[in-house]
């Protein structure tokens, strides 16, 4: 691959990765159904990996398996670490998820409304 | 040896998911297994906390791992007191609410000891692991099972406060990963001592900021000033027991791990005034707040988060004494609050609304629980022959040794505040005239939750009359915090002797 290309590809990533933080940061700050705020925070959770898995990426980066008569192939190798972050990473969030969703679930049930404006009683 | 401190992580989590299963063959044992497991985990820790006091520190590598790459355990005198500390709180926890309502089936009480079981296993995992990845793990067990517990009645408008938790927990989180994204990048290890040893070589700006991402990400759990708006719904609505366990429990692996990376990971000099001015707003307003508060546990709960904003200052301070002043408070505190909200607990146990109006003259009904709470407000507002005289006699000598007087000023001035409300409500139990129709009704706790005040009382106590029973252990403690240079080598160095 192209030097330049490959410049700009990692720029575009990085950017896809702060940009999808922040659309996920305006969906909990600005949303008032509680069903779309669990969507921004889903959202965020995408970004920040995305940006783990372009820290770790390396140019014309192979798989980390080492394996017989490719030893010379580990220069090439791109950091497994911050893989195995992300794949605990979403693990975790999906749990913090489902619970929420069944937190909206009951607080459905309790309120019968979605909208966070309607949902006040416990006050500061 | 009776074992080592991976078993104080491993035995919960396995307990937390075979409850389930045991609870088939016969009901009861849902209940008693997490008493067993508890109990094993305090004898565990205490004999390893003796241990490592004689042998110096204990470091676990797992799975034949070199620390710098693997997972490793650490029990040093510090996080050897916090899980000894969160282990004995919550065996009393358990004790307490091992039969705490009547009309609690199996069903709930299966979840309820499940979520408990996690949520200790979370804390203690927050506190003795060296690895800042496997730390973030800990924090979300322990986040998660939190949100549970708090919405463990369905009665009552808890799924409002837990969402409330989880929305700042799980942004939080997110902070937190990024701060781990950053430091990754900046020195490619995740191990907390090697990244200690690596600190300098990294860029001041990307330092500051990842310590800004760290903070907002641990502050949920520490309930510092504007993080913390979950605590007092939480506390509210999540049951008694539970509002011991976030007190005792919850916060002190918080604020453990916010302390872990000012004093070890980042060297910031700034950050340790940073830490006095935040402890300082948060425990204004928390104790300002706590005065106008109409319910018994939310003001508990702004109560508990004061005497966190406490914890940080002294922590602030950065000397020895400051240290060892916090570990003091945080002590006393775990031992203190967890009386407060059990007798709490019981004395509004029939109650509706749990106000602070409605527990006029139960002095002369309930006289025991009256007792016990009387006995832990004077404890936590500093009387002398109490426990919480001595930790905050404590912080205020190692703020005057500094010549920080405006701190003495402030911490005197919030004290007066704290004597009124916890006062007021003194007052109310013991020099009101109780009535059928406003009061709420008489409630008589089993012998098992008896038993665990008791032994809070009694510990209350003993620190009161004989502080040097403890001091010992805290000096340790504070010293081990302090030591930065020595954790990284024996960290590094042990656990690569381990492995070879």
């Amino acid at each position: 691959m192209d030097d330049k290309l490959f410049e700009i590809l990692e720029f575009g990533v990085y950017g896809a990765s702060i940009l999808l933080i922040l659309i996920g940061l305006y969906a909990v700050l600005t949303k008032r159904s509680l069903i779309k705020i669990v969507i921004g925070m889903s959202i965020i959770d995408g970004g920040i990996h995305l940006l783990l898995i372009t820290i770790g990426y390396l140019k014309g980066g192979t798989a980390p398996i080492f394996s017989p008569g490719y030893e010379e192939a580990a220069g090439q190798m791109v950091d497994p670490v911050p893989q195995a972050l992300v794949l605990t990473a979403i693990v975790i969030g999906f749990g913090v998820t489902a619970v929420a969703l069944s937190l909206i679930i009951r607080l459905y049930r309790h309120h019968h409304t979605l909208e966070i404006d309607e949902i006040k009683r416990l006050k500061w | 040896m009776v074992g080592s401190p991976v078993l104080l992580i491993a035995i919960p989590l396995l307990a937390a998911f075979v409850i389930p299963l045991i609870g088939m063959i016969w009901k009861e044992l849902v209940r008693i297994i997490p008493g067993l497991v508890l109990a094993y985990m305090l004898i565990l820790s205490a004999t390893l906390l003796y241990y490592v006091s004689q042998n110096g520190i204990i470091v676990e590598t797992i799975a034949g791992w070199q620390p710098p790459w693997g997972i490793n355990l650490v029990f040093s005198p510090l996080t050897g007191f916090l899980a000894t500390l969160m282990s004995a709180l919550g065996f009393l926890v358990w004790l307490f609410s091992y039969r705490f309502k009547r009309n609690v089936d199996f069903e709930p009480a299966k979840k309820y000891f499940i979520f408990l079981m996690l949520l200790i296993a979370g804390a203690i995992g927050i506190v003795i692991t060296g690895d800042i990845f496997n730390q973030f793990v800990f924090i979300e067990i322990t986040g998660i099972s939190a949100y549970a517990l708090t919405a463990f009645y369905t009665g009552r408008n808890s799924a409002e406060a837990s969402f409330k938790y989880l929305m700042m927990g799980a942004l939080a989180s997110s902070f937190l990963l990024v701060a781990i994204a950053i430091l990754y990048s900046q020195l490619g290890t995740l191990n907390m001592a090697d990244i200690a040893s690596k600190m300098h070589t990294m860029n001041p700006t990307y330092k500051i900021i990842a310590l800004i991402f760290f903070i907002t990400g641990i502050g949920i759990e520490a309930e510092i000033f504007p993080l913390n708006g979950w605590a007092p719904d939480a506390y509210t609505e999540a049951p008694g027991p539970v509002g011991a366990a976030f007190a005792g429990i919850v916060v002190k692996a918080g604020v453990y791990a916010i302390i872990r990376m000012i004093f070890t990971l980042f060297d910031i000099p700034s950050a340790y005034d940073f830490l006095i001015v935040i402890g300082l707003i948060t425990l204004i307003v928390a104790e300002t707040s706590a005065l106008r508060q109409e319910k018994l546990k939310r003001m508990l709960a702004y109560s508990s988060i004061g005497q966190m904003g406490l914890v940080i200052v002294a922590f602030g301070i950065g000397t020895h004494e400051g240290v060892f002043a916090a570990l003091f408070l945080m002590l006393n505190h775990a031992v203190i609050k967890p009386l407060l909200f059990f007798s709490g607990s019981s004395l509004v146990f029939n109650s509706k609304e749990k106000q602070i109006a409605e527990m006029n003259g139960l002095g002369k009904r309930m006289p025991l629980m009256a007792a016990f709470f009387s006995l832990g407000a004077f404890a936590i507002v500093g009387l002398p022959p109490f426990a919480g005289f001595w930790s905050k006699l404590s912080v205020l000598s190692a703020a005057a040794n500094e010549g920080l007087l405006l701190i003495i000023v402030l911490i005197l001035i919030v004290s007066v505040i704290e004597i009124v409300y916890y006062f007021r409500v003194v007052n109310r139990i013991f020099f009101q005239e109780y009535s059928r129709e406003k009061s709420a009704a008489p409630h008589r706790p089993r012998v098992n939750a008896l038993v665990a005040m008791f032994v809070l009382a009694i510990a209350i106590l003993v620190i009161g009359f004989y502080p040097d029973a403890v001091t010992g252990i805290l000096h340790n403690a504070s010293k081990d915090l302090l030591n930065t240079d020595e954790y990284i080598n024996n960290v590094l160095q042990l656990g690569q002797s381990l492995t070879r």
